[in-house]
């Protein structure tokens, strides 16, 4: 028992901030200098909360995908969910007038839901969550497309603007939703060090069934990482509905793949086990900071798609150098 | 562990098997009931994508033809805007045996050959929205030229930015060949007729009205003297208006796009964008099916032709069997109102 417990007891003892975050801090640190050297207007605040406004619903449901990814699964259906939520709570804004905190709770309801059924099939279904999520994936796009009935929630009111990228979203210059995904961020990332069901997560990762042998209740955590990711993607619509507008069938397109590039970037394993929020939180910001940098210097878009993707195998293989060297020893 | 995996992947298979049977004995079906039919021309619209407001005001407008020109109007489009959906779409109309088979392609190549294979059964080929140049069909529906279209918006933008300064355009898919050829049309028609004014940046930002909203301030940021922005489709339309909106720069920088009037209404109401520019597309399907029983009936096209009230002289153009729909449309917050889509 001592001894299968020992490989995630240990992990406590290493430093709050680890090899990748400190690297990524470093890269977000030159990036700033050099585009604040190159570009005149990028510490302007407009510049900076267009950025945080826009990292934040990835940051979101990130601090779920983390801890699902951490358990060795993956949930690629947040976008689908964001889009059946955001379907819901638009037309309930526009035709039901609903107020901001219903809206919210309808939100976290519908995404909550949605992550419960993923936790479910997860937990109990046992084959692997990337074919489950991208069976539901699929589904909840249709449900999504069910819903919109052939027409785009057009006229939605500003009811959610408060977490929106208006300038009703920010509060001494610091968007709501990004402050929200930091707060959730660093809950999660409590949870993850200190809590012992926290703990389970990485055991679960490392391997699912010593972590079972040694009583962690193993369907109960994955339903339990699931339903937030859902939760939280219900929560990250809210955001981009925000100041209101057009809800198109497109909603959400998309997301997963943001998401899973934040955390991977952010040094979470794919193969479970390893990672931590902060690192996503890193990962987010760096995503957002080259996305927004590509423009704001008028290079060609698509250098975009060559730098994530740079940043992403970077990641990887440095996880898999340490991966190595660690089974060496 | 290993027996309930191979169970459920056996499973699995079964449902697919099964779902997959229940498809093609449903288009037995159809086929089937197709063939008895009562001797109307038979119009099918097979649309990039079914469910979007665009393509149902078409079919709004196709259906309306129908009714008053005694055709039957089917319309049937794949849920994804993927060119293999689409294919298959298409495919299962030609087993239906219709008399005109009129599609807008995501994929033009591609649908070429299947084109070519309806025709060979004796179906009347078309294109509507978008063509297919280098495939078999006999006529072209074209809701605007990229000339009507970018020219429009140049001048729609221009005359809110006083005939001068810097203008950024966000745009959507990167290889959509009518926004390309649209953005081509202000590129050169800006330099011609605006020599005071300047396109700073082409961006693009997918079908996803959030990333155009996000852009669209990256754009402000990087260009302070920026007075202009266009939104070239129907999410960034939108988009672009909310950037403004959202920035406090109602006034200070203009926005035309090309948008739906549900979608732009809310802006053009509070001066976040000043026009949208597009076509009546209702009164795209209803030309589409007008034009599809002309085809059936070899009724030869005029120069101009008469097709209702409200679509008076339509013209076309025989070297490119092509009939264009007309001026593109303004939608300011004065006519908004009158459209419903």
């Amino acid at each position: 028992m001592t001894a299968l417990a020992r490989p995630w007891t240990r992990r406590p003892a290493a430093g709050a901030i680890e090899g990748q975050e400190a690297v990524l801090i470093g890269v977000i640190a030159l990036l700033w200098t050099a585009l604040g050297l190159s570009v005149d207007t990028f510490f302007t605040a407009s510049n900076l909360q267009n950025i945080l406004a826009t990292v934040a619903p990835v940051t979101i449901v990130g601090v779920g995908m983390t801890a699902v990814i951490v358990t060795a699964g993956i949930d690629v259906s947040v976008g689908s969910t964001m889009a059946v939520v955001m379907v819901i709570v638009a037309q309930q804004l526009r035709d039901g007038g609903l107020a901001f905190a219903p809206a919210v709770g309808l939100a976290l309801l519908v995404g909550g839901v949605l992550g419960l059924i993923n936790g479910a099939l997860v937990g109990y279904g046992r084959v692997h969550p990337i074919i489950i999520t991208f069976g539901t994936l699929n589904l909840y796009r249709f449900v999504a497309l069910q819903i919109f009935g052939g027409r785009e929630v057009a006229g939605v009111p500003g009811t959610l603007g408060p977490l929106g990228g208006g300038a009703e979203g920010r509060t001494f210059g610091l968007p709501h939703s990004w402050l929200l995904a930091v707060a959730l961020a660093a809950l999660m990332w409590a949870y993850m060090r200190h809590v012992p069901t926290g703990r389970h997560l990485y055991a679960i990762g490392g391997d699912a069934e010593a972590a079972r042998l040694a009583g962690v209740r193993v369907t109960r955590r994955l339903l339990t990482v699931y339903a937030v990711t859902g939760l939280l993607a219900g929560l990250a619509a809210c955001c981009m509905i925000g100041g209101g507008g057009l809800v198109a069938q497109s909603a959400g397109t998309g997301m997963e793949l943001q998401v899973i590039a934040a955390v991977v970037i952010g040094g979470t394993s794919i193969q479970g086990g390893r990672g931590t929020v902060l690192g996503t939180v890193l990962g987010a910001l760096l995503v957002g900071t080259v996305t927004s940098a590509v423009t704001l210097l008028s290079w060609p878009n698509e250098l975009t798609s060559l730098f994530i993707g740079v940043f992403i195998l970077v990641a990887v293989g440095s996880d898999l150098l340490r991966e190595r060297r660690r089974r060496s020893l | 562990m290993r027996l309930t995996r191979t169970v459920t992947v056996g499973v699995a298979f079964a449902l697919a098997a099964g779902l997959g049977l229940a498809g093609c004995s449903k288009k037995e079906n159809a086929s089937g009931s197709g063939g008895s039919g009562d001797g109307k021309i038979k119009v099918a619209f097979v649309p990039k994508l079914q469910g979007i407001p665009y393509f149902e005001a078409m079919n709004t407008g196709g259906r309306q033809a129908a009714a008053d020109l005694g055709v039957e109007w089917i319309y049937k489009g794949p849920t994804t805007a993927d060119p293999g959906a689409q294919t298959e779409v298409v495919k299962s109309l030609i087993q239906q045996r219709v008399d005109v088979l009129v599609v807008a392609p995501n994929d033009p190549d591609s649908m070429a050959p299947i084109l070519k294979d309806a025709q060979s059964r004796g179906i009347k080929v078309m294109t509507s929205d978008t063509d297919a140049p280098n495939s078999v069909r006999e006529l072209f529906v074209n809701q605007a030229t990229a000339e009507g279209i970018g020219q429009t918006v140049t001048d729609a933008l221009l005359e809110k930015m006083g005939g001068k300064g810097e203008y950024a355009i966000v745009s959507c898919g990167q290889t959509a060949g009518n926004l390309n050829s649209w953005i081509a049309v202000q590129r050169k028609y800006t330099a011609e007729k605006y020599p005071d004014a300047k396109i700073v940046d082409v961006v693009y930002a997918g079908e996803d009205e959030a990333k155009a909203t996000s852009m669209a301030k990256d754009l402000m940021n990087a260009h302070p003297k920026l007075t202009g922005l266009v939104g070239e489709c129907t999410t960034s339309a939108p988009g672009v208006a909310k950037a403004v909106r959202e920035t406090g720069k109602i006034g200070k920088v203009f926005t035309v796009g090309v948008g739906t009037p549900a979608s732009m209404k809310p802006y053009l109401m509070d001066g976040s964008s000043s026009t949208s520019v597009l076509w009546d597309v209702e009164q795209l399907g209803y030309l589409t099916v007008w034009a599809g029983t002309q085809l059936k009936k070899g009724t030869p096209l005029q120069a101009t032709n008469k097709v209702s009230d409200k679509l008076p002289a339509v013209k076309y153009f025989p070297d490119q069997k092509m009939l264009l729909l007309g001026d593109p449309l303004r939608i300011t917050k004065d006519n908004v109102g009158n459209y419903n889509y």
